[in-house]
């Protein structure tokens, strides 16, 4: 272990020389470089002013920095957030950005990070499938000194910074909305994720202390994993309805697995009797809340997510702030509404992913 | 002469494939990325040995990912659950893989199963244990904690050559993680079990012509278990250094590795129709193809193109070791025709 981490240091210790190094390199191999690229030397650099251009000289950072994310696997999410960070990371002009995928494998992921490692990325996005297994990488990236910034799933290993929807308090505030609408009394089910990852505890805990502090009179008669699945929630909850008739309100960890539920519920006569609830807010949902069968989600405009990490990502790569400065991590929590039929209309066609 | 042959040209392709991706992948062609094959694919490397025991004797193994799932769980279990010291669970780690390959072998030889039935059905056996002994499940405040125990931890360890020789300051040379030594060793000991025992030359003999085998008195249904137990061992290794490698371990660990697997296997020259390779193609294959996959993500290539162009390179090298089949038995025929008159 000492071996290892003494590698790192060394690679990273002497603040001077290679400093001086990366300088001339710059100044060597600079133009030639962006040159080819068709930018020029001074790309990033205001036409009027050309003040960028020779603060990063006397900076002695390259002219052009890299960033990647490194998603779960393709998926609508990642897909949202990788356009809004784009958006925003294109404006910067001396940014390179990429999108890759992790495969749903988390060693594929973790050679992913060696490698953007390697390539001296200035930040990574970072979607992790596990929130343990990524943690070496997380903490491999910081001793080379590359922010890393997670998108919705923290790792146990603190970083440069977290931007997540609003898990845990849009949660409390879907019991709350979900017990109004059930007469505050009955019994609900769970259609959950399958552990290892926080989002789920923060989705779950923040449902079961809502329900308890607003509406302590419904009881949680099931609690079963569905793997984010539509499919699957459809099968869970057809088995779950056999044992428990009763049930008045579905819970869905995310809203495939609502929409699973609305499908079981219309296949049963029982649409607009049963109260579901997701969470996301991706397209699909939306309009089925719009169609009065999803009864409502915690909506999120994940575009917006992608701007706001890009931002960070923007700020910490131009602000010459080392992954090694922070002490402890950021965090940003993304405003929500909890969509139902009353108020779905105010999400506009650019903001539904 | 002929695996000598096999080797060169693979270390030909490897160093083809690393000179094309530097030209594309910045960073490729450094000490750092040196590093980072050498710790992300020396255990695709340990599977890709243990899966050429099975071929040499004309079977498969699939099952190995699930293997490795199943090891892995019980590592997690072991340590996180009952909290036991880490030299005994690397142990029971690896008797639990070697016992699943051994069954692999044992099905394959009493009911008389093709090895891609049996293995096929053992690999979803397994994958669904792995789910029923799952620490995650059974205990979810688990899922987040990391393994800390220094044994299991330690295989990943790293050793700075360039620093020990003093040459740090003139030149960067990549730092070696054990488990790329304990690939080298693996390496080392079972291809010496192959070519200087009689076990090794029995399995050859096995894959050969099993008919001929038994006939000549080889006991070929304890060559065939303990092939599989031994392809069952390195997927435990590889388990255990996944397992260092993330601290943790998922349900899903090892999914799709057998295929990548097999396919370092067969380019690294053991044939599917048994009895010829050897175990340093293989090893070399598996970086071979480490270096395609990486350089393939880093250019943005999507996921499925990969899983076409891996299938492409996997069918490139069977049409070859059909070719060379065709060859010997041309040859054979020839000589045979050579004798008879």
């Amino acid at each position: 272990m000492s071996d290892h981490t003494d590698r790192h240091d060394q690679r990273n210790a002497p603040p001077s020389a290679p400093n001086r190094r990366n300088l001339l390199k710059g100044l060597a191999f600079g133009s030639a470089a962006i040159g080819s690229a068709g930018a020029g030397l001074f790309a990033g650099v205001d036409p009027h002013t050309g003040a960028l251009g020779l603060q990063q000289a006397h900076a002695a950072t390259p002219a052009r920095s890299s960033m990647a994310f490194i998603q779960w696997q393709p998926h609508t999410v990642p897909a949202a957030w990788s356009k809004g960070i784009e958006e925003v990371l294109k404006t910067q002009q001396v940014i390179d950005y990429k999108l890759l995928d992790g495969q749903n494998k988390v060693e594929v992921q973790v050679s992913l990070m060696d490698t953007l490692i390697n390539q001296r990325t200035s930040v990574i996005f970072l979607q992790p499938i596990d929130s343990v297994a990524l943690a070496p990488s997380i903490a491999k990236a910081k001793r080379a000194g590359i922010a890393v910034i997670t998108l919705n799933i923290d790792a146990t290993e603190p970083h440069a910074a977290h931007v997540e929807m609003n898990h845990y308090f849009g949660a409390m505030d879907i019991a709350r909305a979900m017990g109004e609408r059930m007469g505050g009394k009955g019994e609900v089910v769970i259609l959950n994720a399958p552990p290892g990852i926080i989002i789920r505890d923060q989705r779950t805990n923040g449902f079961v202390e809502g329900l308890k502090k607003h509406h302590p009179g419904i009881k949680i008669v099931a609690d079963q994993v569905a793997d984010w699945s539509r499919k699957k929630a459809q099968d869970v909850l057809t088995t779950l309805l056999a044992a428990n008739p009763n049930v008045g309100g579905v819970y869905g960890v995310n809203d495939s697995m609502a929409l699973g539920a609305v499908d079981v519920a219309k296949a049963k006569g029982l649409l607009g009797k049963m109260v579901i609830f997701g969470n996301d807010g991706e397209k699909d949902a939306l309009e089925s809340i719009e169609k009065g069968e999803l009864t409502g989600t915690q909506y999120t405009d994940v575009y917006q997510q992608g701007r706001f990490a890009a931002s960070a990502a923007a700020v910490l790569a131009t602000g010459l702030v080392p992954a090694t400065a922070f002490k402890q991590q950021g965090k940003l929590l993304m405003p929500y509404v909890i969509a139902t039929k009353d108020n779905v209309a105010q999400i506009q066609p650019s903001q539904r992913w | 002469m002929h695996e000598r042959s096999a080797t060169t040209a693979l270390l030909i392709l490897l160093a083809v494939a690393l000179g094309a991706g530097g030209l594309f992948v910045p960073g490729l062609l450094t000490a750092g990325s040196a590093e980072d094959l050498m710790a992300g694919f020396s255990f695709v490397a340990i599977l890709a040995i243990g899966q050429a025991f099975p071929i040499l004797l004309r079977g498969v193994d699939l099952s190995i990912g699930a293997i490795v799932a199943l090891a892995g769980m019980v590592t997690f279990d072991l340590v996180l659950i009952w909290q036991v010291p880490g030299w005994l669970v690397i142990p029971a780690a690896l008797m639990v893989a070697t016992a699943a390959g051994a069954l692999n072998g044992v099905l394959i030889v009493k009911l008389r199963l093709a090895p891609f039935v049996a293995t096929l059905a053992t690999l979803g056996a397994y994958r669904g244990l792995v789910f029923a002994i799952s620490g995650r499940q059974l205990v979810p405040s688990l899922s987040t904690t990391p393994i800390r125990d220094p044994w299991i931890i330690g295989i990943e360890t790293w050793f700075d050559v360039g620093g020990a020789l003093g040459l740090s300051d003139t030149l960067r040379l990549p730092a070696i993680p054990l488990q790329f030594i304990v690939m080298i060793v693996l390496l080392v000991l079972l291809q010496a079990l192959l070519r200087t025992t009689p076990f090794g030359r029995d399995v050859y003999a096995v894959g050969g012509n099993q008919e001929a085998a038994r006939l000549a008195g080889i006991a070929t249904g304890r060559i065939t278990i303990a092939a599989y137990a031994i392809s069952g061992f390195c997927a435990g290794v590889a388990a255990l250094v996944l397992v260092a490698r993330l601290t943790t371990s998922t349900e899903a660990l090892g999914t799709g590795m057998e295929l990548t697997a097999i396919a370092a296997a067969v380019m690294g020259g053991v044939s599917l129709a048994g009895g010829v390779g050897g175990l340093v193609g293989p090893a070399i294959a598996a970086f071979l193809l480490g270096v395609v996959l990486i350089g393939l993500t880093v250019m943005g290539v999507p996921q499925f193109v990969q899983q076409v162009l891996t299938g492409v390179i996997l069918l490139i090298a069977i049409s070859y070791d059909r070719l060379l089949l065709m060859r010997r038995r041309a040859r054979q025929d020839a000589a045979g025709a050579a004798e008879t008159p």
